[in-house]
């Protein structure tokens, strides 16, 4: 019963995380930029881009510049996350290949990064006066979620220990479109759960932040308006105004 | 808003810059000068009808250099520099001698 | 005129210094509201409309499909706090409203409630609240308290710009009727006249003549600043605030001197005699194609071959990344130079080309720093190199001065602090939030006027230089501290067969 209860969830989460982010990855991408925007340091070239969207993604080039230390707990949580997400698909394969098996060890302890970053996020938007200022109810939600998510996580690693065997062969029957019966732990009912929730939310909240990155003008943008005329569609459109200056009587 | 010049009232925007140039006079502006805590002197004056003049030809007031250079020629230099036009006129020539002169405000960046 | 007299006296502090937060400290602070007049030409409703509600959520509705920053922008925000300090009107302040992110929220709140599940279904969680007359209302008070300079932007780990919904923000205050006295006057003032002053082609003739005078006085040359002159090589695109203030006219005579120098034939031209485009500060794409669409037609109709722009923050934003966009393209100029070009562009290859005979001395008794205009900083760019826009100005300064030293490094380049006046804030009735805003860059110069002794600081910016030789006197400066980079180029420039014999014999010491 409950195996088969969190098997429709986990189909409904895939669902709603695939389906969701991809609409609004398309609405973004079907967004026309009217203008130029980059902002220094704006690399001329499509090349100097993708050095630039690079060291964003893999150094969060732009955070480290503008605050350590929210620079520090985000990477501690994102790169934590990371691992820990690569280490799990250990349990969608029946063959693991070499490189899950390269991260497992790092990815069994990169769990307590992501904890110590989600605590200093955390204890950043409750004391710091400025951030809790901008925080509503779902910022602290989100990362009680994601701190739940990891704890329940990290307890199954080096507390209470599931049955990692019968876990693996439900995900893989999901993966066949089969309900195999799961173990019915309290921890791991929790963690799953989370886990479900955290990939439905995932497109009607922040955590688009990730696809957005790609999307946002003022990073993606070449810096060329002089060299190439950038035009949006809708722009091409306005109906033209004259050439050359009117005659003194038609000045309006 | 209104200045009230020896009963009629005259209408004036949010920042004291009179709305119909037409209803300007010497009295007004001394009207205006007044609220802007200033005494009109000879040397007042020499601005206020310098700029004036100068709308009159042009329809605009006159940038800063070419008023003091005027009034340089007119007054001679102790008076036609830039520090002692902003003695005049604490606000700025521009603004505040316009003002005076029942001038529109310039606009843009100055 | 209350606001201009709050000189109390500040102590030399760091620039960065980061306050407490003081909630709604500049709650009372608003701009003057646009009269019908102002309002209509534009093509915006004279006064506040019946059904503004529909009207202001219909508009975001279409800004969030027409505008993939302003949707990508609304959607990605983490609230990780990053820009929180890097505003100079929050750091001025202290009011929360001011502090990037808050600012974007104001809209965000709303934004959301109509147009995201979250913000539908769960107001409460996600901070969505409904539109009202007070949300409009303080939408008009904190976005006319940002100057659109993207120093949040830079900051911010997705590069969510604030100035883009700040501009898409008075759009839809102007789609309802609650445009700004300021910006909006003036946009249709130049619709009328050309340019933002008012001025018409008679005075600006007379203006010019006046100049000419000038020159030939101090060189006993004929150096000409020619108007509306057909065929000539060169238009240029200058702000009307080059005919008119100070030290922004001096900056002119620089340009006439290094054109002169260069020998090349230029032109003004009385139809597109403003560089400056307030079209971008009320966030409306078409007033400001409109704007820019004059420079194209004057272009055609004098059978110029290149465009060159003055010194201006926010024009040269406009020229140098959205012209070709707006009223491109420009297929009738000559290809072989930048199209438009910047007047640091053009004096620096002078330079280069040994075109101008410099005597720096000349500029002895001036210790330089440079402001970095924000909209040069970090929405344009300048010459073939990145980061140009940075170095070009300051090769040009110190080609023409022998003191120069920068202010600390988080305070320029592409961390440039605003001068406090951007965006269409250069307005008497926020004097007190300028003074304000102004604050971190006077504390970055007082630094170096400390360390360095530096006594001047040179900008390219009409906006700048306007805000500065009004602010700086509250902190310890003069007006004319603040220069143009071509005010110095101007003084230090000898021309050939210039008459003054003491610098003709040093000059020729000099080899
Ligand atoms: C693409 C590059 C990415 C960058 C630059 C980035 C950056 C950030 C930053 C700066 C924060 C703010 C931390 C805070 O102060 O709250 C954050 C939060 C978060 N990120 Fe990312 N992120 C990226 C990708 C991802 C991905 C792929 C995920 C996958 C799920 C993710 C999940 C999260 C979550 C769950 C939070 C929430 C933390 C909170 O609510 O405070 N991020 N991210
Ligand atoms: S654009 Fe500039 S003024 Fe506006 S919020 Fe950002 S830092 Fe402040
Ligand atoms: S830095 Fe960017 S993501 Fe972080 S709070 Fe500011 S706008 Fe939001
Ligand atoms: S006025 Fe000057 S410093 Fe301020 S925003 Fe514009 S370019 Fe930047």
């Amino acid at each position: 019963m409950i195996s088969t209860v969190y098997a429709v969830l986990f189909y409904v989460a895939t669902l709603m995380m695939v389906v969701g982010t991809g609409m609004k990855v398309l609405k973004y991408a079907r967004t026309s930029a009217p203008l130029k925007i980059p902002v220094s340091p704006a690399p001329r070239t499509k090349r100097g881009v993708w050095f630039r969207m690079a060291r964003e993604v893999v150094l969060f080039e732009s955070l480290f510049k503008s605050n350590k230390w929210i620079w520090l707990f985000a990477y501690l949580f994102h790169f934590g996350m990371l691992l820990v997400l690569l280490r799990h698909f250990r349990y969608f394969q029946m063959e693991i290949w070499w490189w899950v098996e390269l991260v497992q060890p790092f990815g069994k302890y990169a769990s307590f990064a992501m904890l110590a970053g989600l605590i200093g996020l955390l204890i950043r938007r409750i004391f710091q006066q400025r951030i809790r200022y901008i925080s509503a109810p779902s910022d602290y939600l989100m990362l009680a979620l994601l701190l739940l998510i990891a704890v329940s996580g990290t307890m199954m690693t080096f507390v209470s220990k599931v049955d990692i065997i019968s876990v693996k062969a439900f995900m893989l029957g999901l993966l066949r479109f089969r309900i195999e019966t799961m173990p019915v732990e309290p921890v791991l009912l929790i963690h799953l759960g989370s886990v479900a929730l955290l990939m439905i939310i995932f497109p009607i909240s922040k955590l688009m932040h990730a696809p957005g990155l790609f999307f946002s003008p003022s990073r993606t943008q070449v810096d060329n308006a002089r060299e190439f005329r950038h035009l949006s569609a809708w722009a091409a459109q306005l109906p033209d105004l004259p050439e050359g200056i009117p005659a003194p009587e038609e000045k309006k | 808003m209104a200045y009230d010049v020896n009963g009629t009232a005259v209408e004036h925007d949010e920042e004291g810059y009179i709305t119909n140039l037409g209803e300007w006079s010497k009295e007004l502006a001394d009207v205006i000068a007044k609220a802007e805590e200033i005494e009109m002197d000879e040397e007042h004056w020499a601005v206020v009808n310098f700029l004036r003049d100068y709308y009159e030809e042009y329809q605009i007031a006159p940038a800063v250099r070419v008023l003091i250079k005027s009034i340089k020629k007119s007054m001679g230099p102790e008076v036609g520099n830039n520090k002692y036009m902003y003695e005049l006129f604490p606000y700025g020539p521009a603004k505040q001698a316009c003002k005076i002169a029942g001038l529109p405000k310039p606009t843009g960046c100055v | 005129m209350a606001p201009l007299d709050n000189n109390e006296p500040r102590k030399i502090g760091d620039p960065l210094k980061i306050p407490q937060i003081e909630c709604g400290a500049m709650a009372d602070t608003n701009t003057f509201a646009a009269a019908p007049e102002h309002n209509e030409p534009l093509g915006f409703p004279g006064e506040l409309l019946e059904n503004w509600k529909e009207v202001a959520i219909a508009k975001i509705g279409e800004l969030a499909d027409k505008n993939r920053a302003f949707r990508v922008y609304l959607d990605t925000c983490v609230k990780c706090g990053a820009c929180t300090d890097k505003c100079h009107y929050f750091l001025g302040t202290g009011d929360p409203k001011n502090m990037p992110v808050a600012r974007q929220d104001l809209l965000r709140s709303v934004y959301r409630r109509y147009y995201t599940f979250a913000g539908k279904y769960f107001p409460w969680l996600v901070g969505a609240r409904d539109l009202t007359k007070e949300v409009l209302d303080e939408w008009y008070t904190y976005y006319h308290q940002c100057s659109q300079c993207r120093r949040c932007s830079v900051a911010c780990p997705y590069g969510i710009d604030t100035a883009e919904i700040s501009m898409a923000a008075r759009e839809v205050l102007d789609s309802v009727g609650m445009g700004q006295k300021y910006c909006n006057e003036i946009i249709a003032k130049l619709k009328k006249t050309g340019n933002n002053l008012g001025m018409n082609p008679k005075a600006l003739r007379a203006t010019l003549e006046d100049l000419e005078e000038d020159l030939e006085d101090e060189t006993g040359i004929a150096v000409k600043i020619p108007l509306d002159v057909k065929g000539a090589d060169i238009l240029l695109i200058t702000p009307s605030a080059d005919f008119f203030a100070e030290p922004h006219i001096d900056g002119l005579l620089g340009y006439a001197k290094v054109f002169h120098a260069a020998g090349v034939s230029w032109t003004i031209s009385s139809y597109a005699s403003e560089a400056a485009n307030f079209g971008m500060f009320i966030g409306s794409y078409e007033n400001m194609r409109e704007v820019s669409w004059r420079i194209r037609q004057a272009a055609k109709d004098l059978g110029v071959k290149r465009i060159v722009f003055g010194e201006c923050g926010h024009a040269w934003r406009v020229g140098y990344s959205f012209l070709n966009t707006l009223a491109g393209p420009f297929d009738f100029l000559d290809q072989n130079y930048p199209i438009p070009q910047h007047i640091m562009e053009f004096t620096s290859d002078a330079i280069d080309d040994g075109l101008l005979k410099i005597d720096k001395s000349r500029n002895d008794e001036f210790v330089m720093t440079f402001h970095d205009s924000c909209n040069v900083a970090r929405g344009s760019a300048m010459g073939r190199q990145e980061g140009g826009q940075f170095d070009l100005p300051r090769k040009v300064l110190k080609a023409v001065c022998n003191h120069y030293h920068d202010m600390e490094r988080d305070t320029i380049r592409e961390n440039t602090f605003c001068c406090g006046g951007g965006g269409g804030l250069l307005t008497d009735d926020l004097m007190d939030l300028r003074i304000k805003g102004a604050k971190p860059r006077m504390n970055a110069l007082q630094q170096v006027t400390e360390d360095h002794g530096v006594t001047h600081m040179a900008a390219i910016c009409a906006i700048c230089k306007t805000q500065f030789s009004k602010v700086m006197p509250k902190f310890g400066y003069e007006m004319d501290n603040i220069m143009s980079v071509h005010q110095l180029v101007a003084n230090a420039v000898i021309l050939d067969g210039q008459e003054d014999e003491a610098d003709q014999a040093k000059a020729e010491e000099t080899p």
